[in-house]
């Protein structure tokens, strides 16, 4: 009986068994049977500690990008552009926290352990990078092209901590570079034909594998009480920016960029008056010969080159203006954010997230305009605005000297302008007539504009 | 005129025209839905009333030969076609009898919107299908373990941790992706960049693609965050269950793990929405005739899903 039993169940499993099997596909069989603990464990590295990753694109034989790591290669022809934003390495093993790019060089300020707060690539014809050696220390000849960051030594003064060297703001011209440190102090280094270094300008000086490095105390330019929160560097000038408002500025004055007054050339920082003299200036911008400041209250002034009309649009208008003043082509658009001033065109934001061009040049407006005298806004959908994301606008927006960009609220870098060298970044050397987004893996923070070069600084998805 | 009620198979039959908004099922494929409405619709006219079968006509030839005793011929001469009788021809519809397709394929794993176009509806199904309407997903996914087809019927390649994947990461990287995805829409509606013409183009927005060759994603947005799953809203056109599912499975790379997708659920096809869609025990011949007369009324509220001529696009269904 016992025996019967267990045979009936021995029966019934097996028939279970054969059951399941005419019920399950061999493909959901072979699914099912697969042995879990064989798989593999993907563990990616996923805490990076450097949060934020540079992307690069533009003119590269300068060794601006600071992608190449092999001199010879870097002389090859094919090395010469690239036309994709592409990842600088120099950004994954460093915590870079800002960038600025000059005219065929770029800058980066690093937060590190060691103590080296600045690194530079590209042109050093002027020293503008500081003093450079090759690779063999006893050889000092300067390098006049670097391919890859390498450390700035900035001169410190007697305890002087690496706290205090961490770079504040910093800007760079066409062949000089300014550097504001945490304690106030502003460090030029490069070409000082003009007075943009803010030290007096001597004849015949050789510039090229000079050591030189320039040294300002923040109280010597603005007094004990206020400090500097800002520079910026034109072609050949440069202006610093104070906490109360005050704009202070060297340099090349022949198209009354300075500010001052006057067309001459100075090596002393002078504080601007004009119009801005009793207001409270909250941004400065210029990337060539034309400056536009903003107030507290989102008026925009000017002063500078306006040959392209872009100060001032009368008839009888000069076309250099060497003394600050209040626009009045930027009244009737409501309260300015952000202003950007390129080569031969301005553009301004306003509290609406809506971008204004005006000047001569690729303005955004597709291939028939070339000129207007009057401030025009660019449509929304053409920043990514659409049904399907339908809260975006534009945040911050710059240019450099022949090409724009803005950045929207999602992080997206939209760029348009004349294409020197792929400095947009869109794949091709055609130039792009209209506002076009960059393929950039990551939400961009801020933009560097170079004159054939971009340095987008970003903050990764995860 | 008054509404009457209908009791008579081939009244409904000559009425069975247009598009109907059906609820597919996961795991079965569209073949088989198509299969199950077109039997149903059959059964449900073969139980009305049918037509009478055919007279035989009056002066019949061949039944000259028969005697005048011959009782089965004068009944047949009396009455009627038998050749033509329920019993003898089958029944009276069957799924042959009615034409059917689908606007627009889904996969098998897909659940949700399948317009079929009845009969003379075929017309009006081309036209959508022509037309190329934005179709709304909820895909879900499964973090943590990726499969081989991305989908979740088959072998398990990898396993990975998701601990570090948070709900903003997810979104700040669907953003991304969609402003991407946008951009590419340049490229697929053929025009050169260069131009006038892209530069207006561009400045309306959205644009739709020339073609059906191509997937474009217009809308990717995270909906619903529960580890280890997360649900995305995706808005797209000549979309793939299979490209969808890679889509998912690249943004797991992204960040930084692995995943698969564990549903896909169109909710939206057109102005045809998921709310009123057939669901399966509804697949029978009144349900499917008061679905038809819903779907009618969709499209006369909105003549442009039949007749397009934008190229721009707008996230309320063209």
């Amino acid at each position: 009986m016992k025996m019967l039993i267990l045979k009936m169940l021995h029966g019934v499993k097996t028939a279970s068994v054969r059951l399941s099997r005419q019920y399950t596909s061999k493909a959901k069989r072979s699914v099912l049977l697969q042995d879990q603990k064989k798989v593999k464990n993907y563990e990616p590295k996923t805490s990076d500690a450097h949060t934020n990753r540079v992307y690069v694109w533009g003119f590269q034989e300068t060794g601006a990008l600071g992608l190449q790591t092999n001199v010879k290669k870097a002389k090859e022809r094919y090395t010469e552009m690239v036309h994709h934003p592409t990842r600088l390495q120099f950004s994954n093993n460093n915590e870079i926290t800002d960038v600025t790019a000059g005219y065929g060089f770029t800058v980066y300020a690093v937060k590190r352990s060691d103590g080296q707060t600045l690194f530079g690539s590209g042109l050093n014809t002027d020293s503008q990078l500081g003093f450079q050696v090759k690779g063999n220390k006893k050889d000092p000849a300067n390098l006049d092209v670097i391919i890859y960051p390498t450390a700035i030594q900035l001169p410190r003064e007697q305890g002087e901590t690496d706290e205090d060297m961490q770079v504040r703001c910093m800007s760079a011209g066409r062949a000089h570079l300014v550097v504001v440190t945490q304690n106030g102090t502003v460090f030029t280094m490069g070409h000082n034909a003009y007075g943009q270094c803010g030290r007096s300008i001597i004849e015949d000086e050789v510039y090229t594998g000079s050591s030189l490095i320039h040294r300002i105390a923040q109280t010597d330019i603005c007094g004990a009480e206020d400090e500097i929160v800002a520079v910026e560097c034109g072609q050949d000038h440069t202006m610093l920016l104070t906490k109360l408002g005050r704009v202070y500025s060297c340099g090349w004055g022949a198209d009354g960029q300075t500010g001052q007054g006057n067309y001459y050339s100075a090596g002393q920082l002078t504080l601007v008056g004009g119009d801005i003299e009793k207001e409270r200036i909250v941004r400065i911008a210029c990337a060539s010969d034309c400056v536009l400041a903003l107030n507290e209250h989102g008026d925009v002034f000017g002063w500078g080159n306006s040959e392209y009309g872009q100060l001032d649009d009368s008839p009888d208008a000069a076309p250099q203006i060497c003394t600050p003043r209040a626009l009045q082509l930027t009244k009737g658009i409501g309260k300015v954010k952000d202003v950007a001033a390129g080569g031969s065109f301005c553009m301004a934001l306003n509290d609406q997230g809506l971008v204004y061009t005006w000047g001569y040049g690729i303005l955004g407006f597709g291939p028939f305009v070339e000129q207007t005298s009057k401030p025009q806004h660019l449509l929304p959908p053409l920043f990514g605005r659409n049904d399907f994301s339908n809260a975006t606008t534009v945040v911050s927006i710059g240019c450099g000297v022949f090409h724009m960009g803005a950045i929207n609220s999602d992080g997206d870098l939209f760029m348009w302008g004349k294409n020197r060298f792929g400095h947009l970044g869109v794949g091709h050397k055609k130039d792009q007539f209209f506002p076009f987004k960059a393929a950039i893996n990551g939400k961009v923070l801020k933009v560097a504009y170079g004159v054939d070069h971009t340095i987008a600084l970003c903050r990764p998805h995860l | 005129m008054a509404l009457t009620k209908v009791y008579d198979a081939a009244t409904v039959f000559k009425h069975l025209n247009g598009i109907i908004n059906v609820y597919k099922p996961a795991g079965i494929k569209v073949k088989h839905v198509r299969n199950a409405i077109l039997s149903n619709i059959c059964k449900g006219l073969n139980e009305l009333e049918q037509r009478e079968p055919r007279r035989l006509p009056k002066s019949r030839l061949l039944l000259g030969t028969g005697t005048a005793a011959d009782t089965v011929l004068h009944k047949i001469a009396k009455d009627t076609d038998l050749s033509d009788h329920i019993l003898a021809a089958g029944p009276r519809y069957m799924p042959d009898d009615i034409r059917c397709a689908a606007v627009a394929s889904l996969g098998r794993h897909t659940s949700g919107v399948l317009l079929l176009g009845l009969n003379n509806g075929l017309k009006q199904s081309s036209l959508i299908q022509r037309n190329r309407p934005v179709r709304v997903y909820h895909v879900t996914a499964r973090m943590g373990t990726a499969t081989e087809n991305h989908l979740p019927d088959s072998h398990v390649t990898v396993r990975a941790n998701n601990r570090h994947v948070t709900a903003e990461r997810i979104s700040g990287l669907a953003s991304s992706m969609q402003a991407s995805h946008q951009r590419k829409m340049y490229e697929l509606c053929g025009v050169d960049l260069q131009t006038q013409a892209a530069y207006e183009l561009a400045c309306k927005g959205l644009l739709r693609p020339a073609d059906n060759s191509q997937p474009v994603v217009y809308g990717i947005k995270l909906i619903h965050f529960e580890r280890p799953h997360f649900t995305l809203e995706l808005h797209t056109i000549n979309e793939s269950e299979q490209y969808m599912a890679a889509l998912v499975h690249d943004m797991a790379i992204e960040l930084r793990t692995v995943a698969h997708c564990s549903q896909l659920r169109c909710i939206r096809h057109a102005h045809f929405d998921v709310t009123d869609s057939l669901l399966r025990h509804g697949w029978h011949l009144p349900g499917i005739v008061r679905n038809m007369r819903q779907q009618r009324d969709v499209l006369e509220a909105h003549p442009q899903l039949l007749e397009q001529q934008r190229v721009d696009l707008h996230a309320a269904p063209q």
